[in-house]
């Protein structure tokens, strides 16, 4: 297309004509010392905490710490152009970021800016970066389903619309899978979708967006990055930049998720930060509000009452441990601001059982209210977690190698089917339906004579021969989101007529 | 910026301490403006022209008695007893690296205690007698204060002034108009060439 100059041209002299006059007032301060992401700055006599501040060379910056003779401001961006003795000036605002439909299917930095090469956000609503969140009166119960489509997930530690569920495990445990697998099944729920990546590789963040546009997830995700190589300023602030662009679908009645991926290197963004700024460290170095630092962020997923339009945000913030310590200092603090942990254990991923979650210790405290009620049947998901964990003990008693009595046999041969059918591939989310008519099928001791190593196939093609000729089940299910004693009775039929046709063993 | 103005947070501090302590003494003796006026002109016509001076005031090589007779010589019979009692007890203390800053705290302090106001104004040309009482009647008017007006010419703001009260500048300077007028331009410019480019866009 091409543009019109004489159009431009008069758009300028109009702009010209209009342009009032007005006296520039400013407050403004001095660089006594710059560097590593911060600087000193003396005057600006009536800054306040958390107030924008703006360099010569138009970076912006944070006042940060009020101190008694000068103000620390981190640096939002190139702090290598500011010099000692430049002049300092307040802005007399907060820090805000771009919000609405234009920033979703985009990657951004935590100040808003394209990384993506499409251009700028064409958007003219800004939200702040940091916001209350929302009191008791402005809240409700968790309520809604948020579907992870991951059947070990979805079945025993449901997440609720509304919902902060903690992933937490070692490097390489599969932690960020759950989150895009999540992601991923987001499609067609309208919910829209935040992946903030915090002090991460630029390559696996690369992967990830390639992950989300082969799956058409970018449609409705907006990325959020902060590699491992920027400045801890902007670690520290993408989390709540990230909250703030999906706030603005929840107080407008509409449902989002958020991943912060991960809340360790955050910590360590934000430790760097107050030790440069000579805040006294704490424990393991961290300031002593690095607790705040996470309940103010978590605090602000939610699911508002229906005075505010019932919008929510659901959080998964990530911690990775080190070998497996969950007592260390980040770990706990998040793990007691969150409603629940997914715990993944590197031993189960080695083994196979992936996702591999720990499911005696991986917890929801929503629980059963974001489950639909099908998936709460007892012949579904109600029991499982006991029966696995008596699985796990029998298991052990097992390995003694005694001679079991039948009963036992069989519990056994229950629990690794069940462990088999919990087993999921990466990037293959499944319906709710399907997760409930595949553990319904287990629960009903009808895999019991196939093969371990052929229940995985047995899943597929069942569920691909229901989808096929019985597709007057799936749509029962879910319609009613029940499953009725004739509901049951068909399913079960189902299976049988599958049955006869699968080949059991290898 | 040059050397001698450079704001050190800690000196600073600790001029203010001195500046303090030395206002009630002068004041006590009713030479307070003489006093300031000496320390200023103390930094400004010798400590600045002297330089050498100034770093051997600052070693730490000297002791403080190796100090006293060049304190002695250099300052005796030519400022106020109250002064030079002060530089001495300052290089007792080892702090007469402070001393500039000292000074600037105590003329701080002098003109806050006086109920003046301190205002610097930057012009593209050096300002007339006339303009300046001009300038300084309506500083007055506005300010409701006394002020101590400082000027510099600075000609890369074209013309207009900068005035600057504390922390706060009021830039009705050329140059920030002309600044202004152009990032102005290019956001409404910008917003209306996206919004033209949409007319042209498919509705989705």
């Amino acid at each position: 297309m091409k543009f019109n100059a004489d159009e431009i041209a008069s758009v300028i002299q109009a702009e010209i004509e209009k342009y009032e006059s007005a006296i520039d007032v400013r407050e403004v301060g001095t660089v006594l010392e710059v560097g590593d992401g911060i600087a000193r700055v003396y005057g600006l006599s009536n800054i306040m905490a958390g107030e924008m501040v703006e360099f010569p060379s138009g970076v912006r910056g944070l006042a940060f710490n009020l101190e008694e003779n000068s103000v620390g401001v981190i640096i939002l961006g190139d702090y290598l152009e500011i010099e000692e003795g430049d002049e300092v000036k307040a802005l007399g605002k907060l820090l805000s970021v771009p919000v609405g439909n234009s920033v979703l299917g985009r990657v951004l930095d935590p100040l808003g800016n394209p990384l993506d090469g499409k251009g700028p956000v064409a958007t003219t609503e800004f939200r702040p970066v940091e916001f209350l969140a929302p009191g008791v009166a402005g809240r409700q119960p968790v309520r809604e389903p948020l579907q992870t489509g991951i059947k070990a997930i979805d079945a025993m530690t449901p997440i609720g619309r509304g919902q902060r569920e903690l992933i937490i495990g070692d490097r390489k445990t599969g932690k960020t899978t759950i989150a895009i697998d999540t992601i991923i099944n987001q499609k067609h729920t309208g919910v829209k979708c935040f992946y903030v990546a915090i002090g991460q590789k630029e390559s696996s963040v690369a992967n990830t967006i390639k992950v989300l546009q082969d799956h058409g997830a970018m449609d409705y995700t907006t990325v959020i990055l902060s590699g491992a190589s920027s400045p801890a300023p902007l670690q520290y602030i993408s989390a709540y930049a990230g909250t703030s662009m999906a706030e603005y679908f929840t107080y407008k009645g509409e449902h989002a998720l958020i991943v912060y991926d991960d809340l360790s290197k955050q910590a360590a963004a934000y430790r760097e930060l107050s030790l440069l700024m000579r805040r006294p460290p704490g424990r393991e170095a961290f300031p002593g509000d690095v607790f705040y630092c996470h309940s103010r962020l978590l605090e602000r997923s939610c699911k508002l009452s229906n005075d505010l339009g019932a919008g929510s945000l659901t959080s998964l913030p990530i911690i990775e441990t080190l070998e497996g310590e969950v007592s260390a200092y980040i770990p706990t603090n998040v793990i007691s601001i969150t409603d629940g942990q997914i715990y993944l254990q590197p031993d189960l991923f080695f083994k196979g059982i992936r996702p591999a979650m720990n499911v005696g210790i991986s917890v929801s405290r929503v629980g059963g209210a974001a489950q639909i009620k099908a998936m709460k049947d007892k012949q579904v998901a109600a029991g499982l977690r006991l029966t696995l964990a008596s699985f796990r003990e029998l298991e052990a008693f097992a390995q003694l190698g005694t001679d079991l009595d039948a009963a036992t046999q069989s519990k056994l041969d229950r629990g690794n089917r069940m462990v088999e059918i919990l087993k999921q591939p990466q990037y293959r989310p499944l319906e709710v339906v399907d997760e409930i008519m595949i553990i319904f099928a287990g629960n009903s001791g009808s895999l019991d004579e196939i093969a371990i190593n052929r229940v995985q196939a047995f899943e597929q093609e069942f569920l691909q021969f229901i989808r096929d000729l019985k597709p007057e089940i799936r749509k029962e299910i879910a319609d009613k989101k029940e499953l009725t004693s004739d509901l049951k009775q068909k399913l079960t039929d189902a299976i049988n007529q599958f049955k006869a046709t699968f080949k059991k063993t290898a | 910026m040059s050397n001698h103005d450079t704001i050190d947070a800690g000196r600073q501090h600790l001029g203010n301490v001195y500046a303090k302590a030395l206002l009630a003494a002068a004041e006590k003796a009713g030479q307070a403006d003489q006093v300031v006026g000496e320390l200023e002109s103390i930094v400004s016509d010798v400590l600045n022209k002297l330089p050498k001076l100034d770093s051997m005031l600052k070693t730490p090589r000297l002791t403080h008695e190796e100090r006293l007779p060049i304190l002695d010589r250099a300052f005796g019979g030519r400022v106020s007893p109250t002064t030079l009692t002060f530089l001495k007890v300052v290089s007792r203390h080892g702090r007469l690296d402070c001393l500039r800053a000292i000074a600037r705290a105590a003329r701080k302090q002098l003109n806050a205690a006086r109920g003046l106001v301190e205002v610097h104004v930057e012009t593209a040309f050096p300002l007339s007698d006339h303009t300046r009482e001009r300038v300084i009647g309506r500083l007055r008017e506005l300010l409701k204060r006394d002020v101590v007006l400082s000027t510099a010419v600075n000609d890369e703001l074209i013309g207009g002034l900068v005035v600057r009260v504390g922390d706060t500048v009021y830039d009705a300077s050329v140059a920030a108009s002309l600044k202004r007028m152009a990032q102005v331009t290019l956001d409404h410019t910008k917003q209306t060439i996206r919004e033209s480019l949409e007319r042209f866009a498919m509705p989705t």
